[in-house]
């Protein structure tokens, strides 16, 4: 805390230059764009060196008093600043123009803001305006493909979640390698799902350790800043934003129908040289003169139950679980800018019916954000509030759409009375995905969050602000999960039950900064000195009763029930405390240096290691200004090269990791994992409450320290041709040490045997190239753009213990020197044509014509776990996009194309898809119909069979499929109104548009490996990504 | 002025700004350190964690080791949706695709790990603190002991080389201590050791029935020397039987047999019935309970898949008595077994079981399609409560199930399960060890009334066996053993008699495949269950016993990875 110290008492000792008092003349004018000749509102006017400013009005006029003699600075975002001398002239109109680099941009990079040009780090500026009306409850989901080397992942579910990894995977605890999110300067790590996309002004991601470095703490997976909009200083504007959308399920995988289910199992029975006898189907067939069995006819009964209830059916469960799915969100925004305070409104409601029925969210956010000035504009105060609710249908959907593949079609959704249809004899234990998604419709959780910061930014003298912010951010969730009693087929639950569970969780932070800026001649210097604490707490409980005499919502509340109750509860904490500080110098703007520190202390660490220092340095050189360059190369228009350096820490671990810790553990529900409990019914008397002990729950490591990525960065900004094509290139080499995991450990240890360690050590390297072509022919103004993004994730070192736990054989071959996602196993080598080649092969245990044959890797004549190897890789090879926008008059036209090549997907559907043999009693792909067989012999899908000798479930390259994919995400066509028609009706600007998302899917067709299911993007269970189409309105008033 | 007015403005908003460094102490939540737990009333209650683990089972780690010791046996198949359905029980079952990286394997390892962790956890704590704070202490080390001779004696017959640590060792140094550093007898020893503890510590009967007592530890220090008793070379044949061992096994099972606390119960059904739980039958139980308090109940986790697929449970099918099972309930005239024919012909429908003779326990064990499960003469097993008959057949186990009405039965969506205890040693299986020591003794004739009054009981217990109009369900003929009438009992044909008595009485309880092994049979024994079982079921044509490698699991490849290849594998992988 010295530091601050001896900086307040310099403050207090300084000296202010006071103003001299000069005659002020009145300057009007109008501010016009060059591109279309129309009106700018809402530019920044500023008398040059002093604090005096005003901006357009709706009309693009403008009036300020200003110095005898005073130059004006007029900027707007996205178009380039023009300083203009006023002399004494009463009239100053200036027309503006696209700034086509944006090197003036202001861009907010770490506790500060930057110029976009003078920024030395990899720092991707968000376009916004290319998905601003894209529908999505997550602004992060419509930003994939659109920044080169941040991989989004997301489904087509209600309230998506976005997986979010900036350049490769840094880490090894996979449920960590999101980014941190600083949102107006408050950082999170939970993700955007809950903010407004409307609100958001910008969107910066820090990619490099040199920019992110300054952020530390939980920097090691990048840093994506967020800073919402603000009211406009002059500026009193109405926006409201409207649009529906409607979700169509393209994606339905093909299974078989209650005919050609019935002709499967036959033929798999024949094949096995059995009497096919099935619990639900009969069969008619004849032997042919060759003595070969045809199928003449499957008879299915009437009723499927003794009790005659339930009527056989030809149900298509995808058809019966899917509808149409709906979107609307309507968004208004209140803005007022005044002389002494602005203020900024807004409030969104967004409501997404998903195509999976059932599944929904609803959400309303609202958001305050206003600043007042005092002291003559030396004393800044501002709050930026939000506050979200939400409510999320709770529906199993991954269950729901694998029991959709695998539910027999011969049960009926409902029984004649109007019953839950279900699984009868022969069948497997499979729900009615219908029920499941109706007994759970009732069951929402709300989420209630509030988010936001309030500051107090003084101006102690020229050039030295000094800045507090105090920031919240909690979150409180409510579940109230009914559970009815049902029957539904052979399966049952007589005992209806209701478990809450509420949650509250999130953290408080509190900034200090002190800002000094100073150009001493061609020097410039920016000093950046702060301090950040926060503090986390969360409390989750839950109780639960059984025996409800009613079994609705209005009636299920815990009070009501009269059976058993259960409930529990816990907590958690952690702190964290830091000390940061940044210079920046640059000379001559031409030569750039920026170095940042960041001390870090956690509670989760030992007193030894509490503290962890990340360090970064990067230079920026801008060649284009050198007059060697300037005078010889006059097409290059900007070129600058950037080197940076940098370390940022990780510390996600459990918050008590350093401790060697016991619980008391009653008992859990064992259903589906072993019961960890202590109680016992010791005394025999099988009931009531037993006596209980406590069991450990893990060892502890005092000696835990941070985790810590040191990334390179080698990059490069151009502009050519007066920066129509423009572009930026980047390298990158990330090396996480001492990775804390949690490896598993000698079983003889026990219960409780796990302790965190810093073990491991993963390397990434990568390259990201974005480019853009703008220009305009006429009135048609048009631009193009594309990124690509490349790495290679590769794992250096892994504890002795553990170095086989991440896939290999097991004993010679593991992980080292691979990427932590590879996949090991069989290599499945085409099926056996007959017997001969069933002879000539190895010792295979199963092995038969029509079967898949494995490859005899290490050659010793047997097919056994030797036999393994790497088969696959999930992570990318590359990924891209592809953006086109062109705009005529009022007319705009935009296309993305994104697309991810190279990956593999492990398609475990395929054991549903392509098996009789697998699971019996259920439902199976339509791919079985085109098994191999004697007379099918091009086939790649195996000859049918009830009985699996040849274990062809095992992990093989059978089930390992291309994951590439190239989508026409975003289609777009807007009309902005002439200003003329929209004035009449007193609006300032009013936009309609249409668009169709993901209507378009291409993959590559032939390959060896292509990807069997429907969309490789949401393969397996994974909530499917629907063809959606957009109308909206915009309106300013 | 103003400059000052900043400044002090400054300073204020900074001096707040001195964050505390303890701001970074933070306490764990909800927890307790392992030194709070020192208190005598806390190391009862550790002691109860320690029995608790017993109940901690699960279907993927059952500790009645129903895919270990049936599966393996021919005495069982795994049942379920298909071959996939829990892939590993049918490699286990079939011998085929056994790889050392198996998860069930390992995780029942870690299991039994886990129930030793917690007794020695208990015994370092008793060890601690004098008699004078806790009275109890000799008896509470003695029951802990016993617990970890229990656990240690599972993984004994399943993995063979183990690494035995007690409560003397520091978990540092855990991973200095290899699964061969000790000898296969040394281990035995260790494990004997234990209970011999319990012989003289432990009381005869504990206020808490629940708790083991002296009997107890005899009679698991009798089963642990008789599996001693056969010496195995470093390749799992059996070289020798140790008769010193076995005169101890006969001396231990007297004194269960003589202090009569325990003995058979009039109706073998007693033991399969809830209502009977810690009956006078029952040496050695897992506590299970309901309605407990536990959210789900701390019920027998560990045949929850064992139920058939009808409305009245739902799931799922698991664990069916094999053909070859059911067939050597056969009897013939004298209603002894049919030792050479009993496979020779199937009896599969409720009319076989008229026209042939059958042992009364076979309606105890399985159920076929047309008889009453589970004792309920109106509730008749049919093919569509079997899951995937085509692979599988349609029976069902029948003896750890309950019925739906009872109070015990629970639904526990989507699994079934109960609060019937699961027996570990109950006293039938003490006669019988007594019986086995005795003929390998060639002690015979000692054994003979010890078989016969075992087949008594069985002839006696076809109270429930009674179809709707009350007739029996099968035609029951049992005969006791009567040499030079109906027999000639030489060693050889009492060795026989013994171990079909053992098959049929203890079937589906999780034994047979460690009989198997423990006699040197194993090999031979299944190999020739395969050669005609697969002619049945299509699935087994894969089965393959693999002499001198499968009688053991393969230590898992996990452990021998965690523990840097100190671990040493067994033979055969």
């Amino acid at each position: 805390m010295k530091q601050f110290l001896l900086l307040s008492l310099l403050v207090w000792m300084g000296t202010i230059p006071s103003a001299t008092a000069q005659s002020k003349i009145n300057v009007t004018g109008k501010v016009t764009s060059k591109g279309d000749g129309q009106a700018l509102p809402g530019v920044s006017i500023i008398e040059k060196g002093t604090q005096n400013g005003t901006t357009t009005n709706g009309s693009g006029d403008y009036q300020l008093a200003v110095a005898n003699g005073a130059t004006l600075v007029f900027s707007f975002v996205g178009l380039t600043s023009k300083e203009v001398a006023v002399g004494n002239a009463g009239v100053v109109n200036v027309v503006m123009e696209d700034d086509l680099q944006n090197l003036n941009e202001v861009v907010v990079t770490g506790y500060k803001a930057e110029r976009r040009a003078d920024l030395t780090g990899a720092v991707a500026v968000v376009k916004l305006d290319e998905v601003r009306s894209m529908p999505a409850a997550n602004v992060m989901q419509n930003l994939q493909g659109r920044v080169p080397g941040v991989y989004i992942q997301t489904d087509g579910s209600p309230g998506a979640a976005a997986t979010v990894q900036i350049r490769g995977q840094g880490t090894l605890n996979a449920s960590n390698t999101g980014p941190l999110y600083v949102i107006d300067g408050v950082p999170t790590t939970e993700g955007l799902q809950t903010v407004n996309q409307n609100d958001i002004e910008s969107i910066q991601v820090l990619k490099d350790a040199s920019s992110a470095s300054i952020y530390g703490s939980r920097a090691g997976n990048g840093v994506i800043i967020v800073t919402t909009k603000q009211a406009k200083k002059g500026v009193s504007r109405v926006d409201f934003t409207a649009y529906a959308t409607a979700q169509q399920y393209q994606s339905k995988l093909r299974v078989l129908n209650t005919q050609e289910r019935g002709r499967v199992f036959w033929q798999a029975a024949i094949n096995d040289g059995l009497t096919p006898t099935s619990a639900n189907y009969q069969f008619q067939s004849h032997l042919e003169a060759n003595g070969q069995p045809v199928l003449d006819n499957v008879i299915v009964p009437e009723y499927l139950d003794a009790a005659k209830t339930m009527r056989s059916a030809d149900t298509r469960w995808f058809d019966e679980i899917s509808r149409t799915g709906i979107i609307q969100s309507y968004n208004l925004n209140l803005s007022n800018g005044g002389e002494r305070g602005n203020m900024l409104f807004s409030l969104n409601y967004f409501n997404h019916d998903g195509i999976i029925l059932g599944t929904n969210l609803n959400r309303m956010i609202a958001r305050i954000n206003s600043d007042y000035s005092f002291l003559n504009g030396k004393l800044k105060v501002g709050e930026n509030f939000m506050f979200t609710k939400s409510r999320q249908t709770e529906i199993p959907s991954a269950d729901v759409l694998n029991l959709a593949l695998i539910q027999q079609p011969i049960v009926p959704v409902h029984t004649i009375d109007g019953g839950w249809g279900g699984p009868s004899s022969g069948m497997s234990d499979r729900q009615n995905p219908v029920r499941l998604i109706e007994d759970n419709k009732q069951n929402h959780t709300y989420l209630g969050r509030i988010f936001g910061n309030a500051f107090i930014d003084l101006d102690i003298i020229r050039g030295l602000h000094f800045r507090t912010n105090i920031g919240v951010d909690y979150t409180l969730t409510s579940l109230r999960s009914m559970y009815k009693a049902y029957t539904s087929g052979f399966l049952s639950d007589p005992t209806n039950r209701v478990a809450n569970t509420d949650n509250f969780y999130g953290n408080w932070v509190w900034q200090n900064t002190l800002n000094y800026n100073q150009t001493f001649g061609k020097n410039r210097l920016e000093v950046l000195a702060g301090m950040e604490q926060i503090q986390y707490t969360s409390q989750i409980y839950w109780a639960s009763r059984q025996n409800f005499a009613l079994q609705n919502p209005d009636y299920m509340y815990l009070d009501a029930g009269s059976g058993n109750k259960d409930n529990g509860g816990s907590g958690g904490a952690y702190s964290l405390l830091s000390f940061f500080g940044k210079v920046n110098y640059a000379y001559a703007d031409k030569y750039l240096a920026a170095f940042t520190i960041r001390r870090d202390g956690s509670s989760r660490f030992g007193q030894a290691n509490r503290y962890g220092v990340f360090p970064a340095l990067s230079l920026g050189w801008r060649i284009s200004d050198e007059a060697f360059v300037k005078d010889h190369v006059s097409f290059l228009t900007d070129l600058k090269l950037r080197v940076g350096w940098g370390q940022t820490g990780n510390q996600n671990i459990a918050n008590n990791a350093i401790f060697a810790l016991y619980a008391a553990d009653y008992g859990i529900d064992p259903t589906w994992t072993e019961d960890s409990g202590t109680a016992y019914d010791i005394t025999g008397a099988n009931t009531g409450s037993l006596p209980s002990g406590f069991r450990r729950t893990q060892l502890g490591n005092a000696n835990l320290k941070w985790e810590t990525l040191t990334q390179t960065n080698v990059g490069l900004d151009f502009g050519l041709f007066n920066n129509k094509l423009s572009g930026t290139f980047d390298y990158y080499i990330k090396h996480t040490t001492d990775i804390l995991v949690q490896p598993p450990f000698l079983g003889v240890v026990g219960e409780g045997g796990g302790r965190w360690v810093n073990g491991a050590s993963l390397q990434n390297k990568g390259i990201e190239l974005q480019l853009g072509y703008q220009d305009r022919i006429g009135n048609v103004t048009y631009s193009l753009s594309g990124n690509v993004a490349t790495y290679r994730n590769k794992v250096l070192t892994l504890p002795a213990e553990v170095v086989n736990s991440y896939g290999g054989n097991g004993t010679t071959d593991n992980i080292l020197g691979r990427s932590v996602n590879s996949i090991y196993g069989y290599v499945a080598d085409g099926l056996f044509q007959n017997q001969a080649e069933v002879d000539a092969a190895g010792q295979q245990p199963g092995k038969g014509v029509g079967r898949i044959r494995y490859k005899d890797l290490n050659g010793d004549g047997r097919i056994d776990a030797s036999d393994r190897t790497w088969i696959g890789l999930t992570d990318p090879k590359y990924t891209y996009g592809l953006n086109a926008s062109a705009s005529y008059k009022g007319f705009d036209v935009a296309l993305f194309f994104q697309g991810v090549q190279g990956n593999t997907v492990n398609n475990t559907n395929k054991i549903m898809t392509d098996f009789a043999s697998l699971f019996a009693g259920t439902n199976y792909g339509a791919r079985t119909l085109q098994a191999w067989s004697p007379t099918n012999t091009g086939s790649s899908i195996p000859a049918l069979t009830l009985t699996d000798n040849n274990n062809e479930g095992r992990l093989s390259t059978y089930f390992i499929e291309s994951g590439s994919y190239l989508k026409l995400r975003n289609v777009q066509v807007g009309y902005t109104l002439p200003v003329a028609l929209v004035q009449k009706a007193k609006m300032q600007r009013a936009r309609v548009y249409v668009q169709a998302q993901n209507f378009l899917l291409a993959r590559p067709a032939g390959p060896a490996h292509a990807f069997t299911g429907v969309d490789p993007e949401t393969p397996n269970a994974n909530y499917p990504m629907p063809a959606t189409y957009t109308a909206g309105i915009n309106f300013s008033f | 002025m103003k400059t000052i007015k900043y400044g002090l403005l400054t300073a204020v908003l900074m001096t707040g700004s001195l964050a505390c460094q303890d701001t970074l102490d933070v306490n764990p939540k909800a927890v307790i350190s392992g030194n709070d737990l020192n208190t005598p009333e806390n190391i009862e209650k550790m002691c109860v964690a320690a029995y608790s683990a017993l109940g901690n089972d699960h279907y993927t780690a059952p500790f009645t080791l129903w895919p270990y010791g049936n599966l393996r046996s021919g005495d069982a198949y795994k049942g379920g949706a298909g071959t996939a359905d829990i892939a590993e029980y049918h490699f286990f079952e079939t011998f085929a695709f056994i790889r050392t990286d198996l998860g069930p394997a390992d995780e029942i390892w870690y299991r039994f790990y886990v129930s030793i962790s917690r007794a020695n956890d208990a015994l370092r704590r008793l060890n601690a603190i004098s008699e004078t704070d806790f009275p109890n202490k000799k008896v509470r080390q003695a029951e802990m002991r016993f617990l970890r001779g229990h656990n240690y004696f599972d993984l004994k017959i399943l993995f063979n080389r183990i690494p035995y640590i007690d409560e003397t060792v520091a978990v540092e140094d855990y991973p200095t201590i290899s699964n061969v550093a000790l000898t296969s007898d040394q281990v035995w020893d260790k494990i004997a050791a234990d209970f011999e503890v319990g012989t003289g510590d432990l009381p005869l009967t504990q206020p808490e029935v629940g708790r083991v007592n002296q009997i107890a530890a005899k009679a698991y220090l009798a089963k642990t020397l008789l599996y001693q008793a056969y010496k195995q070379d470093e390749s799992y044949n059996v070289t020798g039987i140790d008769q010193t061992k076995l005169a101890r096994v006969v001396e231990l099972t007297g004194e269960v047999i003589a202090s009569g606390q325990y003995s058979l119960f009039d109706d073998f059904a007693k033991n399969f019935l809830p209502e009977y739980d810690n009956g006078k039958e029952s040496i050695f139980s897992i506590q299970r309970s309901i309605d407990d308090g536990t959210p789900k109940g701390r019920l027998d986790w560990s045949s929850a898949l064992n139920y058939p697929m009808n409305g009245e449970y739902g799931c799922c099918g698991f664990h069916l008595p094999s053909q070859n099972l059911i067939n050597a309930f056969k009897t013939d005239q004298n209603g002894l077994p049919m030792f050479e024919d009993y496979n020779k012909a199937d009896i599969t429908t409720p009319a076989d079981f008229l026209a042939n003779a059958v042992d009364p326990r076979v309606d105890h064990t399985a159920v076929i399609p047309g008889h009453p499960y589970k004792y309920k003469p109106n509730f008749i097993f049919r093919t569509e409560w079997a899951r995937a008959p085509e692979i599988y057949g349609a029976t069902a186990s029948i003896k750890e199930t309950v019925a739906y009405d009872s109070p015990a039965f629970r639904k526990v969506a989507p699994f079934m399960s109960s609060s019937k205890n699961s027996v570990l040693i109950r006293y039938a299986d003490v006669l019988l060890w007594r019986a086995e020591a005795l003929i390998e003794l060639g002690r015979q004739d000692e054994a003979l009334p010890l078989i016969n009054q075992i087949r008594q009981r069985a002839a006696n217990s076809t109270g429930l066996l009674k179809d709707a109009s009350g007739n029996p369900t099968s035609t029951y003929r049992l005969g006791l053993y009567q040499p030079g009438v109906n027999c000639a009992w030489s060693q050889d044909y009492a060795r026989q008699a013994l171990r079909w008595e053992r098959r049929l009485e203890l079937a589906m309880e999780g034994f047979r495949f460690f009989d198997l092994v423990r006699w040197g049979i194993a090999a031979e024994y299944l190999n020739t269950y395969f050669a005609v079982e697969k002619t049945k079921r299509e699935y087994l044509k894969v089965g393959h016993f693999t002499k001198n490698r499968d009688e053991y699991l393969p230590i898992p490849l996990n452990q021998v990875n965690f523990s840097k290849g100190l671990y040493k594998q067994n033979s055969g992988f």
